[in-house]
C-alpha cells in the first residue's frame, strides 16, 4: 500500500483517501469540526489545517492545508505539530470563540464539546473581541431536539445530514457571512426519525436531545457498550448511567450495523429502564387466588413439590418465550424443558417483517420486527410459525404445565384464554402484565440492561450486551434463574456466568459453532452457519 | 502622450458604430470564427496557448492551459461558462463590452466553445446589469435568426446553443466553483477544489469558466496569429485589455492598453490627471481587493508580472485613483464592509474575520480607534490571509493590510482622544 508520512510516521492509505481518514485509521487524530466520515466534504472550519513539507514531488504547498480535503499521496512529508501549524489552528479557534457564548456553565454540550476541547489544546486561552457577540433569535425545530443557534460554529454537519443521510432536507443554511444561520425551513418542524443523531454530530450544544436537556453533566456518566434492543437490527448503542440511574442512550460506530446512527425511538428506550412501577421485585406464589411474596428457596421448593404432585406428560409441558430474551436465556428454557420433562413444545412468535430499502442505507436502520432476537429463536430451533397454529394445536390438547418467559403473544386473547386452563403456570420476566394475572409463580427477573447476554439480529449477526446497571437485590437474571430451575429439578446445569452459557451453545448448536463472549466482542459477528 | 491600442474597441471607437450583428459582419466580424471551424481544436488551444493570453477575470491564469487541463474522454459534456459577474468594486469593463460590443465576445466564445468542444455554453451575468444583459440577448438572437448559432454554427457540423443565465446579486458567484453551484440552481459559495471545475465542474461535467473580456481576445488571434498578439504587451504579459479606471481623475472610463504601459501615464494621460488639479494620495491598480500603491510607488509598467513585484496585482485591470482629500480610514472602511457583507459565510477565518475587522475600524471612523487595536486590525487581516477556502478572504485582507501598512498616519489620526 502507499505510504505517506505524518510527523515522521509512516501511514499507509487506500489511493484516494484523505490525509485525515488515512490518519484516524492509523490512530492519529487531527482536530475537526466540520470534516465527518459519513458526510461530503466541505472543508470550511479550517481546524484539521497541516503543514504538508512535501506534497509527494519534492515540493512543499503553498500554504497551510486542510487535511480532510487533501488526497493523501505517495511519499508526502505532513507536519502537524510544528510551529505554523500550532499557530494556524489557533487563529482558527480565535475566530471560532469570537461570537460563540461561551456558556458552557449552561450548556449540556459541555464535557463532550470539540469547541471546548480544543479550545483547552490548541486556543490562546485570550479573548480580545470586544463588540457584543451575534444573537440569534429562539427557534422551536420539533420534538427530539433544540435548536440553540448563538453557540453554531456553522460546521454545517446538520445541513448535511439531513440532506445525505435521512435524505430529508429539513436543515438548510440561512444568510450568509456572519449572519449565517442554520435552521429548519420557514416553521416547518423536524420530521425525519434520526434528529437525535444531528445532536451526535454537532461538534458543539447547539443541536442537543431534549430528552437530556438539563439532566446530567455529560462527565458524570458511565458509559457501557451494549445493544438496543428495541428492534432486530440491533443497533450499537453506550449506556450512559449515574448513580445505577440510565440517562440516555448513544449509538456506538458499527460499520456492519448501524455505523454512527441510531433511531430516536431506540434513544428514547432509555426510558423504560427507570424507576418501574409496574416491577415486581420478589419471587411470588399464588396461595389461595392471591399472590404472596417468598423467598427464592421456598419458590424452587414449592414449585419443585407441584411438579411433582403434577408429574405430567412429556406433552403436557409447554414453554413461550418472547423474542427479547438473549440467546442464553433461550438455550437454558430449552434445555430445561428437554431434560426436566423431556419436552420439546417451546414456542416463540414468529412474525412476518420488514423494513424500508431506499437510497438512503440509514432508512433499513427501523425494521417492522420489533424484537431484538427473533434469529436467535430460529437458530436455537424454537417452534414458531406466522399464525401460532402450531401452539395452539399443542394448546388445545392438556397442558398442566406452561413457562412464560418475558410477554409473548400478548396480543393475542385467545392463547391467554387456552393457556389460562393449565395446571400451573411459571412466569419469568420483570412487569405485572397479563400473564402475571393467570400465573401461579412469578420469578422476578432482570431488565436490559441490569444483565447481560447476546442477541442475533435480523441479519445473522450475534452481538453482546452487558450489565450497565446494578440490579435490584432479589432479582436474578433470567440464565440464572433457568440454571437454578434446572439443577432443583435434580438435573445437570453448571453454569456460574452467561458467559458459559454461551459457550455451551457454541459447543452444542451448528449455528453458533466456536463462539465465545470474546470472538464475539463489541462489534459482533456473524453466526457460523445461517 | 500614451494613447489608446485599439484591438478589441477598434469598432467601437469609430464613430456611428452600433455594435449590431449587421455593422460587426461589415467590419470583418465572425471572419475568425469560420476560420477557426476549419481549424481542428486541439489547434486552437495549441494558438491560444502559443498567444499567451492570460485570463482578465483577475487571477491571470493562461487561458490555452486552463483550456488544455480539460478532462477527457469521460463520456459526459464538457462545458465553456462564462463568468460575466462582474462584481468587483471598480471594475466595469465587461459590462462595456456587453453593451456596445457583444458580438466580438461572443465569436470568441463560439470559438472557445469548438476548441473544447461544448454544445451548450452558458452566461453568467451579474443580475444587476440588465440592460447589458438586454443588449446581450439581442445579440445571441441575431446569431441564431442567421445561423451563427443553432444545429450548424456558421454552416459547419458544429451545434451550438447559448443560454444566458442572471445571477442573483452575491459577488462571491464570481469565484468560478461559487458560480457553478448558482448555475445549477444551488446557493452560490465556492466548493472545496479539489476537484477543479476542468475535472467536476457544471453538472459534475468538465468545465472552464473564463471571463468575458479574455475571449473577446480569441478572435483577434485566430485572426492575426499568436506571434501578433504576443507583440502587443511585454513578455508573458500579451495582448491589449480593457482597464477600468475611475475615481479622482478627470476622465475616468473603460479603455484599451497595451499590457506594459506605465501605470503614471494611464492615470495623467489617458485619466487626464487629479480630479480639481489635487494632489494623488494612493492608487488602487486592480480593484478593490487589491493591495493599494502610494504615489511614490506609481511609476511602474502596469501588467501582471510588474505589479506582482511591486507586491500588488493587477486582477480585473481596475485602477482607482484617490486624491489628497480622501479619508482612508472611511475608504478601507468602506471595503471592508463590502466585503463583510459579501462573504458567503462558509468558512471561519472570512465569516469571522471580515465582520471582526469592520467594527474595529468602525471604531476608528469614529474617531475611538486606539494603538492596541491598530495592532489587533493588522493581525486580524492577516489571519484571514491564505487560510480560506476561497480567495475572498484574502480580498478583504489584502486591501486592509496594505493601507494599514502604507497609511499608519491616517489611522492614527483616528485614535480616540485619550489615548
Amino acid at each position: 500500500m502507499p505510504t505517506f508520512y505524518l510527523d515522521d510516521q509512516a501511514i499507509e492509505f487506500e489511493p484516494g483517501e484523505k490525509i485525515i481518514a488515512a490518519a484516524k485509521r492509523a490512530g492519529i487524530d487531527i482536530p475537526h469540526y466540520c470534516y465527518h466520515p459519513a458526510l461530503s466534504v466541505v472543508a470550511t472550519c479550517r481546524m484539521c489545517l497541516v503543514d504538508i513539507v512535501d506534497m509527494g514531488n519534492g515540493r512543499p504547498a503553498p500554504k497551510l492545508m486542510t487535511s480532510c480535503s487533501t488526497d493523501a499521496a505517495e511519499g508526502m512529508k505532513i507536519l502537524s505539530q510544528n510551529e505554523k501549524v500550532v499557530e494556524g489552528r489557533e487563529l482558527v479557534m480565535e475566530f471560532l470563540l469570537v461570537n460563540h457564548p461561551l456558556d458552557c456553565p449552561i450548556c449540556d454540550q459541555a464535557g463532550e464539546c470539540t469547541l471546548q476541547d480544543f479550545s483547552f489544546e490548541y486556543g490562546s486561552g485570550n479573548s480580545e473581541m470586544e463588540y457584543s457577540k451575534r444573537v440569534y433569535g429562539w427557534r422551536d425545530i420539533g420534538t427530539f431536539v433544540t435548536l440553540e443557534r448563538n453557540r453554531c460554529i456553522h460546521c454545517t454537519r446538520c445541513d448535511r445530514f439531513t440532506r445525505e443521510i435521512t435524505g430529508t432536507n429539513e436543515f438548510g443554511v440561512f444568510n450568509r457571512g456572519h449572519q449565517l444561520t442554520v435552521d429548519t425551513f420557514t416553521d416547518q418542524p423536524m420530521t425525519n426519525k434520526f434528529q437525535g443523531n444531528m445532536a451526535d454530530i454537532c461538534p458543539v450544544g447547539c443541536i442537543t436531545e431534549r430528552e437530556f436537556r438539563f439532566k446530567k453533566r455529560a462527565w458524570k456518566l458511565k458509559k457501557t457498550n451494549s445493544i438496543c434492543n428495541r428492534c432486530s437490527t440491533g443497533c450499537n448503542i453506550t449506556v450512559e448511567e449515574d448513580k445505577n440511574k440510565v440517562f440516555r442512550f448513544k449509538p456506538r460506530e458499527n460499520q456492519e450495523v448501524n455505523q454512527w446512527w441510531m433511531c430516536d425511538d431506540g434513544r428514547i428506550s432509555y426510558r423504560d429502564y427507570g424507576k418501574n412501577k409496574n416491577r415486581f421485585l420478589q419471587p411470588m406464589g399464588r396461595v389461595k387466588g392471591n399472590l404472596v411474596k417468598a423467598s427464592w428457596d421456598q419458590i424452587f421448593e414449592a414449585l419443585k413439590s407441584r411438579i411433582a404432585d403434577l408429574s405430567p406428560n412429556p406433552n403436557e409441558v409447554v414453554a413461550l418465550s418472547d423474542n427479547f430474551a438473549s440467546n442464553e436465556e433461550l438455550f437454558l428454557l430449552k434445555k430445561m424443558l428437554a431434560d426436566v420433562f423431556d419436552s420439546d413444545k417451546i414456542f416463540f412468535p414468529l412474525r412476518a417483517w420488514s423494513q424500508h430499502e431506499t437510497a438512503y442505507p440509514i432508512d433499513s436502520l427501523i425494521t417492522t420486527d420489533k424484537s431484538p432476537n427473533r434469529a436467535g429463536a430460529i437458530a436455537l430451533g424454537l417452534l414458531g410459525d406466522e399464525d401460532d397454529a402450531k401452539l395452539k394445536e399443542a394448546l388445545s390438547e392438556t397442558v398442566k404445565i406452561a413457562f412464560i418467559l418475558g410477554n409473548p403473544f400478548n396480543e393475542d386473547n385467545e392463547i391467554l384464554e387456552l393457556l389460562a386452563k393449565a395446571e400451573l403456570i411459571v412466569y419469568i420476566g420483570t412487569e405485572n402484565n397479563h400473564w402475571t394475572e393467570k400465573a401461579d409463580v412469578l420469578l422476578p427477573g432482570q431488565t436490559h440492561v441490569e444483565k447481560e447476554g447476546t442477541f442475533t439480529n435480523k441479519n445473522s449477526r450475534v452481538q453482546r450486551s452487558n450489565i450497565a446497571v446494578k440490579a435490584p437485590k432479589e432479582t436474578k437474571p433470567e440464565w440464572m434463574i433457568l440454571t437454578e430451575l434446572i439443577q432443583f429439578m435434580g438435573k445437570d446445569a453448571d453454569f456460574h456466568t452467561s458467559r458459559a452459557v454461551f459457550e455451551a451453545i457454541g459447543a452444542s448448536n451448528d449455528h453458533f459453532k466456536g463462539m465465545t463472549f470474546d470472538s464475539v466482542g463489541d462489534l459482533g459477528s456473524l453466526l457460523t452457519s445461517i | 502622450m500614451l494613447e489608446e491600442t485599439l484591438v478589441l474597441f477598434k469598432n467601437v471607437r469609430q464613430p456611428g458604430y452600433s455594435g449590431d450583428l449587421a455593422s460587426y459582419q461589415s467590419s470583418g466580424g465572425y471572419s475568425a470564427l469560420k476560420k477557426a471551424l476549419k481549424m481542428k481544436p486541439e489547434e486552437i488551444v495549441n494558438t491560444v496557448k502559443e498567444s499567451n493570453l492570460r485570463g482578465r477575470g483577475g487571477a491571470g491564469f493562461p487561458t490555452g492551459l486552463k483550456w488544455s487541463f480539460m478532462a477527457k474522454g469521460t463520456g459526459k459534456p464538457s462545458y465553456l461558462v462564462i463568468n460575466a459577474d462582474e462584481g468587483e468594486p471598480g471594475t466595469f469593463k465587461d459590462r462595456e463590452i456587453m453593451l456596445k460590443e457583444p458580438h466580438m465576445f461572443l465569436e470568441g466564445y463560439m470559438i472557445g466553445c469548438y476548441a473544447i468542444g461544448c454544445h451548450h455554453g452558458y452566461i453568467y451575468v451579474r443580475g444587476e446589469f440588465v440592460p447589458a444583459m438586454q443588449r446581450l440577448q439581442e445579440a445571441i438572437d441575431e446569431c441564431y435568426q442567421s445561423g451563427l448559432l443553432g444545429d450548424k454554427i456558421a454552416g459547419s457540423d458544429f451545434k451550438l446553443d447559448i443560454t444566458l443565465h442572471p445571477g442573483a446579486g452575491a459577488y462571491i458567484c464570481g469565484e468560478e466553483t461559487a458560480l457553478l453551484d448558482s448555475l445549477e440552481g444551488r446557493r452560490g459559495q465556492p466548493r472545496t477544489k479539489p476537484p477543479f471545475p476542468a475535472v467536476a465542474g457544471f453538472n459534475g461535467c468538465p468545465t472552464s469558466v473564463n471571463n468575458v473580456e479574455t475571449l473577446m481576445n480569441v478572435p483577434s488571434i485566430i485572426n492575426d496569429g499568436a506571434e501578433a498578439f504576443k507583440e502587443l504587451g511585454p513578455p508573458n504579459n500579451a495582448g491589449t485589455h480593457l482597464v477600468s479606471l475611475s475615481g479622482h481623475v478627470n476622465n475616468p472610463g473603460v479603455y484599451e492598453l497595451k499590457m506594459g504601459v506605465n501605470l503614471k501615464d494611464i492615470i495623467y494621460d489617458i485619466g487626464g490627471g487629479i480630479l480639481g488639479g489635487k494632489e494623488l494620495k494612493g492608487v488602487i491598480p486592480g480593484g478593490s481587493s487589491t493591495p493599494v500603491l502610494r504615489p511614490d510607488e506609481i511609476d511602474i509598467p502596469y501588467d501582471f508580472d510588474s505589479l506582482a513585484k511591486a507586491k500588488s496585482m493587477m486582477g480585473s485591470s481596475a485602477i482607482i485613483v484617490f486624491n489628497e482629500d480622501t479619508d482612508v480610514v472611511k475608504f478601507l472602511y468602506r471595503i471592508v464592509k463590502f466585503y463583510n457583507h459579501e462573504s458567503c459565510g462558509q468558512c471561519t477565518p472570512c465569516r469571522e474575520g471580515t465582520n471582526w475587522s469592520r467594527l474595529m475600524l468602525r471604531q476608528f471612523v469614529q474617531q475611538q480607534g486606539t494603538p492596541q487595536q491598530l495592532k489587533r486590525l493588522y493581525r486580524v487581516g492577516g489571519n484571514m490571509m491564505g487560510t480560506t477556502l476561497c480567495p475572498l478572504g484574502d480580498a478583504c485582507a489584502m486591501p486592509l493590510r496594505a493601507f494599514l501598512e502604507k497609511y499608519p498616519e491616517e489611522f492614527q489620526a483616528h485614535f480616540a482622544e485619550a489615548s
